[in-house]
């Protein structure tokens, strides 16, 4: 019985209604949101206004949503390459951290700024890239050799790295900018010019960086090893059943390190274009829930690419809307958190309606 | 093809033209069976006949897309296996549901009373419903102290103390010692006497003979004949399952099926070398002690040569799953060594093994041989994809086009190389995981595991002829099997686990049975 429902929900799954599903449930989120703005006594026109001003309103507007989806997509990747080892990656907020930590860390004090061509943004990168890789790896680690559970060991780590930024920027002797007054602020200095990442088109009016191409490029390859190379194909049997992976010779240990280091040097290197390419400089708590906004993205797009991109963008323009939207319109940001929480529980809700009808 | 002579009563439970699909798949189409109060009625097919679905269908599992099923003359319509209960019918699954650290009468309560429980008055009412049928069962022993058959009494007085109408089995002597099926037939044939009907399904012609009153045919979901005298139509019966002649059929199939008695005739069987070379496998001193401290295997010293079968035989338990795993790479063994020829491979992973030339077919199907959820031609080259891969990128096609070919030579009947390994039925599975492990670029031992569970005569008799090429061309065999049948006539000699260790070695002969069975149930010799 459960084979049939099995495939019946598969074949439900390859055609294309997941799409207008996804879409009906944007717009039914949407309309509880409009509800919800009704309901606080704000001018509904006023606030959808400045929604719309915050995400395409200006080139600026549209810039920062991309910038931000950027973070997303990275992480949402990461979740899926995890997720095909039957990995649950839950720890991109830790991984953004670290990798922000690093990347401040190489632009300030590795003596990168003067190096020609390039290298003094890439070379943090790399290194935040690196840092993102051993944070994963450590819950990998924990998995193969006491068989911590993922979810438990990614999401404490977070916690720990989130807290690695407060004592980088509080301490003097880590990576606070000298204190002139008691009133410098728990920061670092701001990272030389040479090691910020240019910008697409060199106009400030639309600072998007170079972190689009490289995020473009880094999905197409992801897709393409996922699903055109026998790495891939290992990685999905470990996923399905470790046990007969293994007696066919495909190491279990090793795919699990293996995808749980790559989400997390993708992680890593979300926190380094958040680093290198907007903020320039760290601060407390600037990874700013991404990493789970990430993790959602990568859950939503059921382990298909193209749909972390696509739910990336979405929450991006979804959080720039926001912001704006509080700023003008006062209506609190935390209502586009309920939509995007919406989004997810009615998508969760329509596939669990369709395997059951099967 | 309503039978006359049995309108004289009104059956129990009447199917009138059931059918059932899933998706396309047609699992039981247009089937009437009357099942009679008080007989012992057996429902014989192959893997993937319907029998499973039948069964489903009258417990409430499946509702029938067409066709009407009447229970004592009333309309019958079950939306759920509890709507069965409550009608009277009471099922045995193949796998067992019992709750391990609690004892034999907390099992039988457990679903079967709510609110306060009067343990001593369950307790008295099993030791009388055990004295109707005559069976031993201590209502107060925990169930992980139990053996399989024991296990299965308790799981037989969970359906028998409900009183039901209607009882069904569903292969329930899988897994059971040549006297524990004896017994359990037995008690089908006392429930039987007390008025109850039994449905027993089963691909075990053996069974038949002994138990059944009545038998009907089911292949490819059709009902395709009918016995009130199975006794005497056995080949007939055969005929009909398999559509095709019992001559026809491989001997040695034939007799571990008990299709004809095995006899002396053993030229089914390959001889082996005249002049045994050096040992192809030695085993020396395995012993495994697991977490618990508890010697699971226990000083296991074999020898294999070159061509050479050996059985393994004993009751699931006692140390067979251990061994296959030390064998195969996934589990490391306390004590001893193993070598394949010069190599020792005591250590070696799962890669390293296979890249020596041993070929493994696990135990366990599902969680061990094949990922279910990927395709036929991934699984079937699932140990060695390397093979086509260039810079890192599969070749797919290619992969495809050995798939096929493997598939044709093994007879691996499937819509497609590229569709789900989980489509096929269990016989082309296994069919496929032999494909796989017989065809390891230089084979020197095959492992096989329980290989012939659960498949029906065709695939049988097909695997029993794939390990005989496998061990023509040189390679040593251990077979491990809990079918003493099927031992006696595939391997040249038995050795006979009991609680880990070696109870005996014989000849694979018919006239060692008896010995065996005494083995396996730990008389020492």
């Amino acid at each position: 019985m459960s084979a049939a429902l099995n495939m019946t929900r598969s074949l439900r799954g390859a055609v294309r209604p997941s799409v207008m599903i996804s879409v009906a449930a944007v717009l039914a989120a949407a309309m509880v949101g409009v509800a919800l703005i009704f309901a606080m006594g704000v001018p509904v026109v006023d606030a959808v206004g400045a929604f719309v001003d915050g995400t395409i309103g200006t080139p600026y507007a549209i810039a920062a949503s991309i910038n931000r989806s950027i973070a997303f997509a990275l992480v949402g990747i990461g979740f899926v390459v995890a997720n095909r080892a039957n990995l649950v990656n839950v720890g991109g907020e830790g991984q953004i951290a670290v990798g922000g930590i690093a990347a401040t860390a190489v632009a300030l004090y590795g003596h990168v700024a003067g190096l020609p061509a390039g290298l003094p943004f890439l070379i943090p990168l790399i290194a935040a890239t690196i840092a993102g890789m051993l944070w994963g790896s450590i819950a990998g680690v924990l998995k193969i050799k006491a068989g911590t559970n993922e979810v438990i060991s990614t999401l404490l780590l977070s916690f720990i790295a989130v807290w690695l930024v407060y004592w980088c920027v509080q301490s003097p002797q880590l990576l606070r900018k000298p204190m002139t007054s008691s009133a410098t602020l728990p920061e670092s200095l701001e990272i030389p010019d040479s090691t910020q990442l240019p910008l697409l088109t060199g106009d400030y009016s639309f600072p998007v960086h170079i972190g689009l191409p490289v995020t473009l490029v880094i999905a197409i390859i992801a897709a393409i090893v996922l699903s055109k190379t026998v790495f891939g194909l290992q990685l999905r049997a470990v996923g399905f059943n470790p046990i007969a992976a293994s007696r066919a010779g495909i190491s279990y240990s090793r795919m699990v390190l293996i995808s749980l280091a790559a989400a997390g040097g993708l992680g890593g290197l979300a926190g380094g274009f958040m680093l290198l390419g907007e903020q320039y400089v760290l601060k407390d708590g600037f990874s700013s829930g991404y990493g789970f906004d990430g993790l959602v993205a990568g859950l939503l797009a059921r382990g298909s690419v193209v749909g972390v991109i696509a739910a990336a963008l979405l929450f991006g323009f979804l959080r720039s809307g926001g912001i704006n939207m509080e700023m003008v319109a006062g209506v609190p940001t935390a209502l586009v958190m309920v939509i995007q929480g919406l989004i997810v529980v009615t998508l969760a809700g329509a596939s669990f309606f369709m395997g059951r009808r099967a | 093809m309503r039978d006359p002579s049995r309108t004289l009563s009104e059956p129990l439970l009447a199917l009138q033209g059931v059918t059932k699909r899933f998706g396309a798949l047609i699992a039981l189409s247009d089937a009437s069976i009357d099942i009679m109060p008080g007989e012992v009625h057996c429902i014989l097919g192959e893997n993937g006949a319907g029998k499973s679905t039948l069964c489903n269908l009258i417990f409430g599992v499946h509702v029938p897309d067409e066709g009407t099923m009447r229970f004592h003359g009333e309309s019958y319509r079950p939306m759920g296996p509890s709507d069965a209960l409550r009608s009277g019918i009471a099922m045995v699954h193949q796998h067992f549901s019992l709750v391990h650290d609690m004892t034999v009468v907390e099992n039988v309560i457990l679903g079967q009373q709510n609110g306060f429980v009067n343990t001593r008055a369950w307790a008295q009412r099993l030791d009388r419903l055990a004295d109707d049928y005559g069976f031993a069962l201590d209502p107060y022993a925990k169930i992980e102290d139990l053996s399989v058959g024991e296990r299965q009494r308790v799981e037989i007085v969970k359906c028998l103390i409900r009183e039901p109408r209607l009882f069904l089995l569903d292969e329930p002597t899988a897994v059971l010692l040549p006297d524990e099926i004896a017994a359990l037939l037995d008690v089908c044939r006392r429930v039987a006497q007390s008025g109850c009907a039994v449905v027993l399904v089963t691909h075990k012609l053996a069974e038949i003979k002994k138990a059944a009153d009545r038998v009907t045919v089911l292949r490819g979901g059709r009902v395709v004949a009918r016995s009130d005298h199975p006794a005497e139509e056995i080949d007939a019966l055969v005929r009909a399952m398999i559509q095709g002649d019992v001559k026809s059929l491989d001997k040695t199939a034939a007799s571990a099926l008990g299709v004809v008695e095995t006899g002396g005739d053993h030229a089914g069987r390959t001889t082996p070398a005249q002049t045994p070379p050096k040992e192809a496998v030695q085993i020396d001193g395995l012993s495994v002690i697991d977490v618990q401290g508890v010697t699971r295997l226990d000083n296991f010293t074999l020898s294999i040569g070159p061509g050479e079968i050996v059985g393994v035989a004993g009751v699931e338990g006692n140390g067979q799953s251990e061994l296959a795993a030390v064998l195969s790479g996934m589990g490391a063994p306390s004590r001893g060594r193993v070598f394949l020829r010069d190599l020792e491979t005591t250590h070696l992973s799962p890669k390293e093994i296979t890249a020596a030339g041993i070929g493994v077919v696990p135990e366990d199907r599902h969680t061990v041989g094949c990922v279910v959820e990927m395709s036929v031609a991934e699984n079937m080259f699932l140990n060695r994809l390397e093979a086509f891969t260039s810079f890192g990128f599969l070749r797919r096609r290619e992969l495809l086009q050995a798939a096929r070919e493997l598939m044709t030579r093994f007879d691996v009947r499937a819509v497609s190389a590229e569709v789900a390994f989980s489509a096929l039925s269990g016989g082309n599975q296994q069919k496929a995981v032999l494909a796989r492990e017989i065809t390891l670029p230089k084979l020197l031992f095959l492992l096989a595991a329980q290989p012939t569970r659960g498949l029906d005569v065709g695939a049988v008799a097909a695997v029993y002829g794939h390990i005989r090429s496998a061990c023509q061309s040189g390679a040593a065999v251990l077979l491990i099997s809990s079918e003493l049948d099927e031992l006696i006539a595939v391997a040249d000699r038995v050795v006979v686990l009991y609680r880990g260790r070696i109870m005996g070695t014989c000849a694979a002969d018919p006239s060692e049975r008896e010995r065996i069975g005494g083995m396996m149930a730990g008389q020492a010799q």
